[in-house]
C-alpha cells in the first residue's frame, strides 16, 4: 500500500516537475524552431508574428513586447564569444567582420534583466552604421569594453553577463529563403579586467 | 523493480503532456503585454511615446536610438488613418493585433514621396471604401487587416542627439484618426 503510494507520488512528481521545468528550461534558453544561428548571433525572424512556433509564442507572451515586423528590420542577439564563453562586462571584446546589406544598423548591449546599458558622461547606448569607422574592405571592428578604446568603441558599464544586440533595418536578408547564409561578424574576447 | 519502471515511464509520459500543457497555456495566462501597457498611458487613437525622455521604454526590445509611438485603434468603429506631415530620416510602420502579434510592416521606401499616409481597414471596409473613396484618403496607402482591435507603432531614428528635435517634432505631428 505504502509502496503503491509513493509510486504514484514519483509518477505525479516526475510529471508535473518535469513537464513545467522543461518548459520553463525551454523558453529561457531561447530554444524555438524558427531560431536562425550565425556564428554566435541568433534571430527569431518569425517571433511575435502569427506564424510564430508554440516555444516562440510563449516566450513573446512573456515580454510585453511588440517585435519588429519583417518590413522594419531584424534582430540578432549574441551571449557568447566565439570560444562559447558567456559574454562578461568585466572583459573586453572584439567585434570584427562583414555585415550583411541593410539600410543601416545598430549594436548596443543589453544587461543580464535585458535592460540597456547606458554609461554615464552622455556618450550614446548604441553604435549604428552611418557613423563608424570602417576598414577599406568594407569590414567593421569595434571594441565593446568598460575602457576608452581606440577606433570605434561600445562603451559598457557594470559588471556580470551581458549581451549584444545588432539590428538591420530595412534589410533583405529578411525576405530571403538563404537567412542562414548570411556572414556577420565574430566576437572575440581581448581579455579581462582583475 | 518493475513497477518502479513502470511508474518512472508513466512519468515521462506525463511530464511530456504537462510540458505542451503548460507551454500553449503560458500566451493565455500572461497578464504583461503591450496592449495593457499602452491602454494604461492613453485611450483609443491617442499617441503613446514608447520611449518617454524621462521614464523607461514602454516596450523592452526597443532599439535606444529608435524613437517610437503607437496608438490603439478598434476597425470595429471604422478604419483608421495614420497620417504625418513632412518626413524623418527613415520611419516604418508595424501593426499589430490585440495581443500584440505583428500582422503588417512596411516602411518609408514603401510610400510614395516617403510621406507617412497609410490606411488600415478590414477587407469587409476595404470593399466598401473601393467603391466610394473619401477625397481625404486619395493619396493614402491601404492595409488590409483582419483584425478588431489592434495597434499601431511608427518607429523612427535618431543617430545621435541632434536629431532628436525634429524627430520628436514630426512623431509629434502624427494623427492618428478614425475616419
Amino acid at each position: 500500500m505504502l509502496k503503491s503510494i509513493l509510486l504514484t507520488a514519483l509518477t505525479l512528481a516526475i510529471a508535473l516537475v518535469g513537464g513545467a521545468g522543461s518548459v520553463w528550461l525551454a523558453l529561457d534558453r531561447d530554444f524555438g524552431f524558427g531560431t536562425v544561428t550565425i556564428g554566435n548571433w541568433t534571430a527569431f525572424p518569425d517571433h511575435g508574428t502569427p506564424a510564430a512556433d508554440p516555444y516562440s509564442r510563449a516566450r513573446f507572451s512573456r515580454e510585453a513586447d511588440l517585435a519588429l515586423g519583417r518590413a522594419e528590420g531584424l534582430v540578432f542577439t549574441a551571449r557568447r564569444d566565439s570560444d562559447g564563453r558567456p559574454l562578461l562586462l568585466e572583459c573586453r571584446y572584439r567585434i570584427h567582420g562583414s555585415l550583411p546589406p541593410a539600410r543601416f544598423w545598430t549594436l548596443y548591449a543589453r544587461d543580464a534583466d535585458h535592460r540597456v546599458i547606458t554609461v554615464e558622461g552622455g556618450r550614446a547606448p548604441a553604435l549604428h552604421s552611418l557613423a563608424l569607422l570602417r576598414g577599406a574592405d568594407n569590414t567593421v571592428a569595434t571594441t565593446v569594453s568598460r575602457h576608452a578604446a581606440p577606433g570605434n568603441w561600445l562603451a559598457v558599464a557594470g559588471s556580470g553577463p551581458f549581451s549584444l544586440v545588432l539590428t538591420l533595418y530595412d534589410t533583405a536578408i529578411t525576405s530571403s529563403a538563404r537567412i542562414a547564409e548570411v556572414e556577420l561578424p565574430g566576437i572575440t574576447r581581448e581579455g579581462c579586467d582583475g | 523493480m518493475g513497477r518502479l519502471v513502470h511508474a518512472l515511464l508513466l512519468g515521462l509520459v506525463g511530464a511530456g503532456i504537462v510540458h505542451i500543457a503548460v507551454l500553449l497555456l503560458v500566451p493565455a495566462y500572461s497578464e504583461r503585454d503591450a496592449w495593457s501597457a499602452l491602454s494604461q498611458q492613453a485611450n483609443f487613437y491617442r499617441l503613446v511615446r514608447l520611449d518617454p525622455p524621462d521614464a523607461p521604454p514602454l516596450i523592452g526590445s526597443l532599439d535606444p536610438l529608435s524613437d517610437a509611438v503607437a496608438c490603439r485603434f478598434d476597425l470595429t468603429d471604422g478604419v483608421m488613418q495614420l497620417h504625418g506631415e513632412g518626413s524623418a530620416p527613415y520611419w516604418s510602420v508595424s501593426v499589430y493585433d490585440r495581443t500584440g502579434l505583428n500582422i503588417f510592416s512596411l516602411n518609408d521606401r514603401s510610400s510614395p514621396r516617403g510621406r507617412l499616409d497609410f490606411v488600415v481597414a478590414t477587407p469587409t471596409q476595404m470593399i466598401s471604401l473601393r467603391n466610394a473613396l473619401p477625397p481625404e484618403l486619395d493619396e493614402s496607402v491601404f492595409v488590409e487587416a483582419d483584425i478588431g482591435e489592434g495597434i499601431a507603432v511608427v518607429r523612427t531614428f535618431a543617430p545621435d542627439e541632434s536629431f532628436e528635435p525634429s524627430v520628436s517634432a514630426w512623431l509629434r505631428g502624427i494623427g492618428c484618426t478614425l475616419h
